[in-house]
């Protein structure tokens, strides 16, 4: 006999997966492979129906429908409303879509999940978290890495303030994606208001927000090695309090088939180290239920809770707590004015570049 | 195609982490990736398996792998995991399924287009219309590898998943029936959704040569939840493999893998990733098989 018999001890009633308390409908805009994705989530989480998939290009809609997922399409937003107006509506695709997506929807009262970021411009995403705002809809951003069980578990132990003040951070995101030049929206900055920053780095940049706090002034330095986006930017943060925060993040390095995430954070109480495999703990004393010296939790280790894997844990915990917010339950991490504060970092960063490395202070 | 030539396998090294596939620590997956640089170390490893005991290598046909291969004088019967994950997911972020079809369509030899234009004649329609149905073959035709000892073919999790989550009954109806057909080999699965795989089958009245999926005592990635999955398993009589035994290093490779044993799996899926002594494992793990 094997040690371990039986249901693994993992799963405890503490770790049930977050989902919609009553049946909620939703309706998926874009349909490039991450609103896909989006479906291919939204299809298994309980009580939970795709009522509509809305995009102008009929072939994508007819790609999805031939992949097996057959909500009625309709090219825009506004012609979906005359029709059915659903409990949600997922925004995914070219940033430069997502006012047009959410826009009519949010104006209507119907909740909002926008992919990252918000929008290809701080304009436009200041109008959406107006919009919002006006017709109380709610709004929040898809920053999948937050829901990463490794990610959301230093973000337990430094709201418990294992740390204490922090004195300095810095943190690094890269991927092997883009050597040489390429095709599509991702690499067209008036779609998608960047590169990799825009692209894949927004993530990381709302984890040091929910980590830590907005910044209050950047200085970044980029890249442009195949296009007209940033293949790589490196950055300087400065917090309120006057740690420095060092950001890294480029998809054009090898040696990473998968999006490589970390975060050093080393405070008056000693370091945290959170990476895709596991959280690491020194600390010189035990506070805010963490233990004195040593501890790692690795990847493994952490309760699962998500009932449908797609590359992760995350976005089935993304849309998934996404609709719980949306049928009552607590609002998530990534709601508008933390999505907008990371809008506020993407457009400084790319201010700060454009100007050689000059520094940009951020509006609170 | 007799019966016996698409009998699933119970035991099998695996090739995940050459790729750097998720759940694999990015310190052993470099650790890995420097120890395997070179075809020659990879060809040892795979030559040390079949003597060990494994029934075959499941693995995508990467250069690497195929280097290995031609440096052995024995033949290594070959499960080919399909698409190649890790570039099935860098193409498909821009353009999807159809994306990543018409890519590989492009980096295609001469050969390879011709066989893909011959099986454009009998999927052109369906994959036309962006339908997994005529897709799927359009993929295998272009990334099916030419290797002495071809056994099966394992379709990867990424679209397995997505046609699982689609309900793409049609699907998974007609996989087996091209694979058979076209290939003459086991048509496999490969899950990162167990459960919900296991009960679409049982629920459609489906069968499948094989199906590949997690399986550890930690209850890492078996979905929906380890509990629902192990009472799949115990209705199932798709033959399931299991992978993922050490359940992300938080249990020894034997012991997950007596775990699996229990809840009544058919074979097992050790990977390069998990075997700190490959022979002497693989060794073990035939005889849990015996």
């Amino acid at each position: 006999m094997s040690p371990a018999i039986g249901v693994p001890a993992a799963v405890s009633s503490g770790d049930v997966a977050p989902g919609p308390s009553r049946p909620v409908r939703v309706a998926v805009a874009g349909l490039e492979p991450a609103g896909i994705a989006h479906l291919a989530t939204l299809a298994m989480i309980p009580d939970c129906e795709t009522v509509a998939v809305i995009d102008p290009d009929s072939r994508r809609a007819r790609d999805a429908a031939g992949l097996g997922f057959k909500a009625p399409r309709f090219a825009d937003v506004e012609t979906l409303l005359a029709k059915l107006v659903p409990d949600a509506l997922i925004a995914s695709g070219p940033p430069d879509r997502h006012l047009a997506f959410a826009g009519p929807a949010l104006a209507a009262g119907v909740s909002v999940l926008v992919d990252p970021p918000l929008a290809h411009t701080l304009e436009s995403a200041e109008q959406l978290a107006a919009l919002a705002q006006s017709h109380g809809a709610r709004l929040a951003c898809g920053h999948a890495l937050a829901y990463e069980p490794v990610f959301h578990a230093a973000r337990e132990a430094l709201a418990g303030g294992a740390l204490g003040a922090l004195m300095r951070a810095r943190c690094s995101i890269y991927r092997s994606d883009v050597f040489g030049p390429r095709q599509g929206w991702r690499f067209e900055p008036a779609r998608s208001g960047g590169g990799v920053v825009a692209n894949l780095a927004a993530d990381l940049l709302f984890l040091l927000d929910w980590y830590l706090e907005a910044p209050i002034e950047v200085r970044a330095t980029w890249k442009k090695l195949y296009g007209e986006v940033e293949d790589e930017l490196h950055a300087m943060m400065r917090l309120r309090s006057g740690a420095e925060v060092g950001f890294d993040c480029s998809w054009s390095v090898p040696g990473y088939p998968r999006a490589a995430v970390v975060v050093e954070l080393e405070g008056e109480n000693g370091k945290l180290l959170a990476s895709d495999d596991a959280l690491e703990l020194d600390l010189t004393s035990e506070r805010g239920g963490q233990a004195r010296g040593h501890t790692v939790r690795r990847r493994a280790e952490l309760p699962p809770r998500a009932r449908f894997d797609w590359d992760g844990e995350a976005l089935y915990l993304q849309d998934a707590s996404f609709l719980a917010w949306v049928t009552g339950g607590p609002p998530p991490p990534t709601e508008l004015r933390a999505a907008l504060r990371v809008q506020r970092v993407i457009d400084a960063l790319y201010r700060s570049a454009d100007q050689g490395g000059a520094p940009v202070e951020i509006a609170s | 195609m007799s019966p016996a030539a698409l009998e699933a396998p119970r035991l099998l090294l695996g090739g995940d982490a050459l790729q750097g596939a998720a759940g694999v620590p990015r310190d052993r997956s470099l650790e890995l990736a420097a120890r395997y640089h070179e075809p020659e170390s990879l060809a040892v490893s795979l030559s040390k398996a079949v003597v060990a005991g494994a029934d075959g290598v499941l693995a995508t046909p990467t250069p690497q792998l195929r280097g290995a291969l031609a440096l052995l004088k024995q033949t290594v019967p070959i499960y080919a995991l399909l698409p190649h994950p890790a570039a099935f997911r860098r193409d498909a972020a821009d353009e999807g399924v159809a994306g990543v079809l018409r890519a590989r369509a492009r980096g295609a030899g001469f050969r390879v287009r011709v066989r893909h234009a011959l099986a454009r004649i009998t999927h052109g329609w369906a994959a036309a219309r962006g339908d997994l149905v005529g897709l799927v073959p359009l993929l295998l035709e272009l990334e099916a590898p030419r290797v002495r000892d071809l056994r099966g073919i394992v379709l990867s999790a990424r679209l397995t998943d997505l046609a699982l989550a689609a309900r793409h009954r049609r699907f998974f109806e007609r996989y087996g029936r091209f694979v058979h057909a076209r290939f003459g080999v086991v048509a496999g699965l490969e899950t990162h959704n167990l459960g919900h795989l296991l009960r679409a089958l049982r629920e459609w009245s489906l069968h499948v040569d094989l199906v590949v999926g997690p399986v550890n005592p930690a209850g890492v990635r078996m979905k929906p939840t380890p509990a629902e999955l192990l009472d799949e398993l115990r209705q199932t009589r798709v033959p399931v493999l299991a992978k993922e035994l050490r359940g992300g290093g938080a249990v020894p490779l034997l012991a997950g893998a007596r775990y699996a044993k229990e809840q009544g799996v058919y074979g097992m899926v050790a990977d390069l990733v998990d075997l700190e002594d490959l022979g002497g494992e693989l060794r073990a793990l035939r005889a849990m098989q015996n």
